[in-house]
């Protein structure tokens, strides 16, 4: 089951108390950056409850996300809905569509199910690309953002709406760890590593993926809602593939099934774009080195590696405590 | 409370499974027999419908059971433990009982709760424990412990799901002669009203706890009967080459 052991309480305390920190001190650019990253983070964080701990690889979360980020422009522009049933209608839409994904990939394993994962966020993207009613290729502007003035709360201000993105975060992360804690979760874990003894126990495998799979949808469908609210617009490139692919070279780089992991990953990821991007336009491939880097050194992404570090650290650490006290 | 008629199964060419007939009473203890590749470990994937048979049907508490899935047949009391040892590798002892009996009770896949934690759950996982010899070791890691308890552990997944009829696939596989009576205990012990089904090479297990013996050969039942008739027979004999004259 999933735990917080004390390096993860720590690193998620000090996540925290330095994206807040930043939050507060950043300027406008800092601020766009932050939310940029906060998007990123719950969408790796979906992407890790099923890939990391369930080993169901997606390369449908980017067309998710996009779901729910045009169900939410057009909820809210078209059907006239305020912000907050908007974001409801949006994730009940993600959610509702990695259900049905689910339950039909639920039947695959391994490169098959990575396959047709791609192939419905193909398709996804190809009828909001050719649909007249999700502006082709031009997109859609206009997405609100939630009216919170009557709490005292403009969103429209930068810095109010990082902190809600960020609030955001922890509110996907509270779910996912939830989830890993129930029995579906734990149904989840063991379906990884023994799918068939769970069966014979009498799991119906199909209905315990697609749940976990419409979890993971739903979680999604928030970075959507939240990624149209920050620029006030989405395209159809939020569907493409490349950014389910994006998504998984984050949870890679941070650490596959840890959680936390993809979070670091998508604060060292969009930093990187940016940092690197500044100086060469090729920064794709500098990121593509360090993939290959973790990749290689078979860590489990840095977080992965920092947790290895620290476990190897422990005996040496109470060996010299015993000389010591010899 | 669990019957084939006429079972068969074919891989191509090679008949696996020739018109298997049996018939097993609520309660009963029957051992199957057989030299490798006489198609038992095939016979139990047909029963609990990880292979579907070509012809021939299952009938599990009086109800036909063949088209139903693995799942099914396992919420309907059709449980069984592998040859080879499927487990949750990274959980704890008391943690694969607790998973096997939150499935068995429909809590595997739910919301918001941990169902190790429900007072059910933790009572069956400490029957269970009890009964395949494990309560010292609930704590321990399933990856930390002998293959001996692993094996034990392997019988005791099975039966935290509380079946109506349990298949065990040569429970005594692999441990040695002081495991196998301790094995012997074990199965003994286990509650009178349970239907259960061994695959077993081991002679003195089979003599010692099977009330019927169904010896099979190439795919087909040679022999059906008492151990005493089984003991005396030539047949048999042929077959094992005379290898239990010492069982």
């Amino acid at each position: 089951m999933f735990t917080h052991t004390p390096l993860r309480l720590a690193t998620l305390a000090l996540l925290a108390a330095a994206s807040l920190t930043y939050a507060l001190a950043a300027g406008f650019f800092g601020l766009e950056i932050l939310a940029e990253i906060a998007i990123l983070a719950i969408l790796v964080i979906a992407l890790d409850l099923v890939a990391g701990f369930g080993g169901m690889v997606s390369l449908c979360h980017g067309a998710l996300m996009g779901v729910g980020a045009y169900a939410f422009t057009v909820a809210a522009n078209d059907a006239g809905l305020t912000a907050l049933p908007a974001m409801i209608l949006a994730v009940a839409l993600s959610t509702a569509l990695a259900f049905a994904i689910g339950a039909v990939c639920a039947r695959s394993t391994g490169i098959y199910f990575i396959m047709a994962t791609l192939a419905f966020g193909q398709m996804a993207y190809s009828f909001v690309f050719q649909s007249p009613l999700f502006g082709g290729d031009d997109g859609l502007s206009g997405a609100p953002r939630p009216d919170m003035t009557a709490l005292g709360i403009d969103l429209s201000d930068s810095r109010t709406f990082a902190i809600y993105a960020l609030l955001l975060v922890a509110l996907a992360y509270a779910i996912a760890t939830a989830t890993l804690r129930s029995g579906l979760g734990r149904s989840l874990v063991c379906l990884h590593h023994n799918e068939k003894r769970l069966r014979a126990l009498g799991l119906t495998v199909w209905r315990a993926k697609a749940t976990a799979f419409a979890i993971s949808g739903a979680l999604a469908g928030v970075a959507g809602c939240l990624a149209a609210q920050h620029t006030q617009y989405v395209s159809p490139g939020l569907l493409s593939w490349t950014v389910s692919g994006e998504a998984l070279v984050v949870v890679i780089l941070g650490g596959l099934g840890t959680l936390i992991g993809p979070i670091l990953g998508a604060i060292l990821f969009v930093i990187l774009k940016h940092e690197i991007s500044s100086i060469t336009p090729y920064w794709h491939a500098i990121v593509g080195l360090i993939l290959i880097a973790v990749v290689m050194s078979r860590a489990q992404g840095v977080f992965g590696f920092i947790e290895a570090r620290m476990a190897a650290r422990k005996p040496q650490a109470q060996i010299k405590k015993v000389k010591a006290d010899a | 409370m669990l019957e084939t008629r006429s079972l068969s199964k074919s891989f191509g060419p090679i008949q696996v499974t020739r018109n298997v007939s049996l018939k097993l009473e609520k309660g009963e203890r029957r051992v199957i027999l057989g030299p490798n590749g006489a198609g038992k470990t095939t016979l139990f994937n047909q029963l609990v419908g990880e292979l579907t048979p070509d012809s021939g049907t299952i009938h599990l508490d009086g109800a036909d059971v063949t088209a139903l899935r693995v799942a099914d047949r396992a919420r309907r009391g059709l449980s069984r433990s592998y040859q080879k040892n499927t487990l949750f590798d990274g959980l704890t002892i008391a943690e694969n009982l607790g998973l096997a009996t939150a499935v068995a009770l429909g809590k595997g896949q739910r919301l918001w709760s941990d169902p190790l934690q429900s007072a059910e759950v933790r009572e069956t996982v400490r029957e269970v424990a009890a009964m395949v010899d494990l309560a010292p070791h609930l704590d321990a890691r399933v990856d930390s412990v002998s293959y001996g308890i692993r094996r034990q552990l392997e019988v005791g997944i099975a039966l935290a799901t509380r079946p109506k009829v349990i298949l065990m696939d040569e429970p005594t596989s692999g441990v040695g002669p002081e495991m196998s009576k301790g094995f012997h205990r074990l199965l003994k012990a286990l509650p009178r009203d349970l239907t259960i089904l061994i695959i077993e090479h081991d002679m003195d297990l089979a003599f010692d706890v099977a009330d019927t013996i169904t010896v099979l050969n190439y795919g087909e039942v040679v022999f059906d009967g008492l151990p005493e008739a089984a003991r005396g027979s030539s047949l048999l004999r042929d077959i094992y080459l005379g290898a239990w004259e010492n069982a």
